[in-house]
């Protein structure tokens, strides 16, 4: 008897989820697995769109590519320097914000604006602040006397890496904070104040006890921003277009310029499906060593 | 939710993944037929008068303009996003002058050879025309073109007693007389790593003698000592001491315009538009500015890059024959004057550097068609997209500093070389 129930629950269970299951299946797995597909084919411009099957030899071209390669360091870059600087800053601000003071409501308001912009719009305002005549960063940079001349910002190779990563970090930390907030709730006041009892100063607290609970948050905002700056396009789009020399193009750049520049849609997808390939990877590898510490 | 809900939602769920309804392009009787067309949002209110009176010439015909984003690139990708789906969405393509070659090859376009004979397209410019022609058949009919010209302060060099430059050589001489960084600068370029400096690469590299790619024979000209002397001559004036902003190699149309319009530089390389902003009421420089043709080594009247738009009709098209009726009436020197006249852009028809109303409506245009006929097209190539991207990778390159000029154009020949090899 109850085996029929329960097999009566599972199909009820799978009608009411297929629905759902369907959409997704159209609209994530599908295009996925055509990007995957068409990755193994070579797309030639002859007297129409040319598609024929070429087996590896589209995701060979990658390796002899030196843009890709530099696209691919460019990504892992701004990832890496993106994501550090969100992280400190976020956990800094979620700190903050978990404080008791007045006002506290309104700021946690206030501090969520970066993140609601649209991305496009902020890149513009920040290509304005990184302009070298008109820009405000000259300007403020000048004034307090740490740089003598103005910078070109974005138009040398490394400066133009830097502005990328304040401009994301500015939208993005908030995101951060957000996710960081939420675990620092939910770590017991108690354990923190048998701490301050026994006698522990604020960074032996913060250090021993607020860091250690909050891995699984960090975990997870890392991921998220990880991944999604590895998928970085239209802040880079908006503020270098990937230059000067190609400097700040990113795997996501690269693989939008194959399709709707060169309609060259084998090679786009190839690209996209490595660059994502190495983002897998990378996000193995996070939370492997986030499981292992704390097994430890 | 009950089982019969679930099932409703799973019907709506395919409801919405169901290909979305086609727009119907044949016309039901009695309705007028409707020709669509993207257009920049800023151009939108000029193309009005001639879907206007396109209406009145073809009765039954309506022209139906849909507003696009103004930047190029963006409306590069939806035409192709469109096209692509080949589904009839844009009868007609209102095209750069550099999307010709790789929008034909790709079959997205219809060969206009028929609808226009020898007779017809002896009236456009030649330069115009020839980008429009991909392995020898037309897919595009120039309507309206640019051209790179240098535009300079008259009033700082009459005052130091300076003519205005024909080479290089004067040029920087002057530029760097009446320089006083960063207050005002000698020389102000377009150095993003975009088309526009493609452009303005272009016409140093032909000043200089030089060449990038030719598109009959494929041969490729960057690592030629001339390519070198070009580029050393940009990477000089950004360079310390030079003419040009270090944020040159940041600058696109605009950035430029509004340094040289709020007094800030002596010289511009730009396009015809900036002269109309220029002069008019409120700008810094208005009634203080002088236009000249590109400068060139020898002092010869240098060639400025060619740009501008035309119109082509889609493949998917369901009704070609009511497009090209569009081409033709949007071509005609009436529709010219309806466009230009208004807009002040330089129309692509010989006839309109010499038609008594449109020189009227904008003086400048007498000056212009001299250095129009003086024009170069880029090569219609193909793989034109990545052939330039690989020069405005290793140019900015170069301007940074990340390489010499003759590495980085060694570099981008070699590159060039294996792109246009491998294209069939």
């Amino acid at each position: 008897m109850s085996t029929v129930l329960a097999r009566r629950a599972r199909l009820e269970r799978a009608l009411l989820l297929s629905p759902v299951l369907l959409l997704l299946a159209l609209v994530v797995a599908v295009p996925a697995l055509r990007v995957l597909l068409l990755g193994f084919t070579r797309t030639e411009l002859a007297d129409g769109v040319v598609t024929s099957w070429a087996g590896l030899a589209t995701h060979a071209r990658t390796l002899g590519d030196g843009r890709f390669l530099s696209a691919l360091r460019n990504t892992a870059l701004f990832t890496f320097l993106s994501v550090l600087l969100e992280v400190t800053l976020g956990t800094a601000l979620a700190l903050l914000l978990d404080r008791s003071f007045r006002g506290r409501g309104a700021l946690r308001a206030v501090v969520l604006v970066p993140w609601a912009l649209p991305t496009s719009v902020m890149a513009l305002a920040w290509a304005w602040i990184f302009h070298d005549t008109f820009g405000m960063a000259n300007d403020l940079l000048l004034r307090l006397g740490l740089i003598e001349a103005p910078v070109a910002w974005l138009a040398q190779p490394g400066t133009a890496m830097a502005a990328l990563v304040v401009a994301d970090a500015w939208k993005t930390t908030p995101f951060v904070a957000l996710i960081l907030l939420a675990g620092l709730q939910g770590i017991p006041r108690e354990v923190i104040e048998a701490a301050r009892v026994d006698g522990a100063g604020a960074f032996a607290r913060f250090r021993r006890i607020t860091l250690p609970l909050l891995v699984p948050s960090l975990v997870v905002a890392t991921l998220f921003r990880s991944i999604q700056a590895w998928g970085a396009f239209d802040v880079v789009w908006v503020m270098t277009g990937g230059g000067p020399g190609g400097s700040t193009e990113t795997l996501a750049l690269y693989a939008y310029q194959s399709w709707f520049r060169y309609l060259d849609f084998g090679y786009g997808a190839a690209i996209a499906v490595q660059g994502m390939l190495v983002a897998l990877l990378l996000a193995a590898v996070v939370v492997r060593l986030a499981s292992r510490r704390e097994e430890a | 939710m009950s089982r019969r809900e679930a099932g409703a939602s799973a019907v709506l769920a395919l409801l919405l993944a169901a290909p979305a309804c086609r727009p119907g392009g044949d016309a039901a009787p009695g309705r007028p037929a409707v020709l669509r067309m993207l257009v920049p949002a800023n151009e939108r209110p000029f193309w009005l008068p001639l879907a206007e009176s396109f209406a009145k010439a073809r009765p039954g015909v309506r022209l139906e303009l849909e507003e696009g984003p103004v930047p190029t690139d963006l409306r590069e990708s939806l035409t192709t996003s469109a096209l692509l789906s080949r589904d009839g969405t844009w009868d007609l393509v209102y095209l750069d002058v550099t999307w010709t070659s790789k929008l034909a090859a790709a079959g997205w376009l219809l060969p206009l050879d028929d609808a226009f004979g020898e007779a017809e397209r002896a009236a456009f410019l030649p330069q115009a025309l020839a980008a429009g022609v991909f392995r020898g058949r037309l897919y595009r009919v120039p309507f309206r073109t640019d051209v790179g010209l240098l535009y300079y302060r008259a009033d700082l060099l009459a005052a130091a007693g300076i003519a205005p430059p024909r080479t290089f050589a004067e040029l920087e001489t002057a530029a760097r007389r009446l320089q006083s960084p960063p207050e005002r600068w000698g020389f102000l370029w377009q150095g993003a790593q975009y088309e526009g400096l493609v452009c303005f690469f272009l016409e140093v590299l032909h000043g200089h003698g030089g060449s990038w790619i030719d598109p009959e024979t494929l041969e490729v000209g960057l690592d030629r000592p001339e390519a070198e002397a070009a580029l050393a001559l940009l990477v000089r004036a950004r360079g310390a001491g030079g003419v040009s902003p270090p944020g040159v190699t940041a600058y696109r149309e605009e950035e430029t315009r509004h340094l040289f319009q709020s007094g800030r530089a002596v010289f511009l390389r730009s396009w015809p538009y900036v002269f109309r902003l220029a002069q008019r009421e409120g700008s810094a420089v208005a009634g203080k500015i002088g236009v000249l043709p590109v400068p060139t080594l020898s002092g010869a009247p240098g060639s400025g890059t060619l740009g501008g738009w035309g119109l082509a009709v889609a493949r998917a098209s369901r009704q070609p024959e009511k497009a090209i009726a569009f081409v033709r009436h949007a071509t005609t020197l009436e529709s010219q004057r309806l466009f230009c006249a208004p807009t002040g852009f330089a129309p692509a028809r010989r006839d309109g550097y010499a038609d008594p109303e449109l020189l009227a409506a904008n003086p400048f245009l007498a000056e212009l068609g001299k250095i129009h006929a003086s024009a170069t097209a880029r090569p219609v190539v193909a793989r034109y997209a990545q052939a330039s991207d690989v020069l405005q990778r290793h140019l900015t390159g170069a301007l940074a500093g990340l390489a010499t000029p003759r590495e980085a154009l060694a570099a981008a020949a070699r590159e060039t070389r294996a792109l246009l090899g491998e294209a069939p």
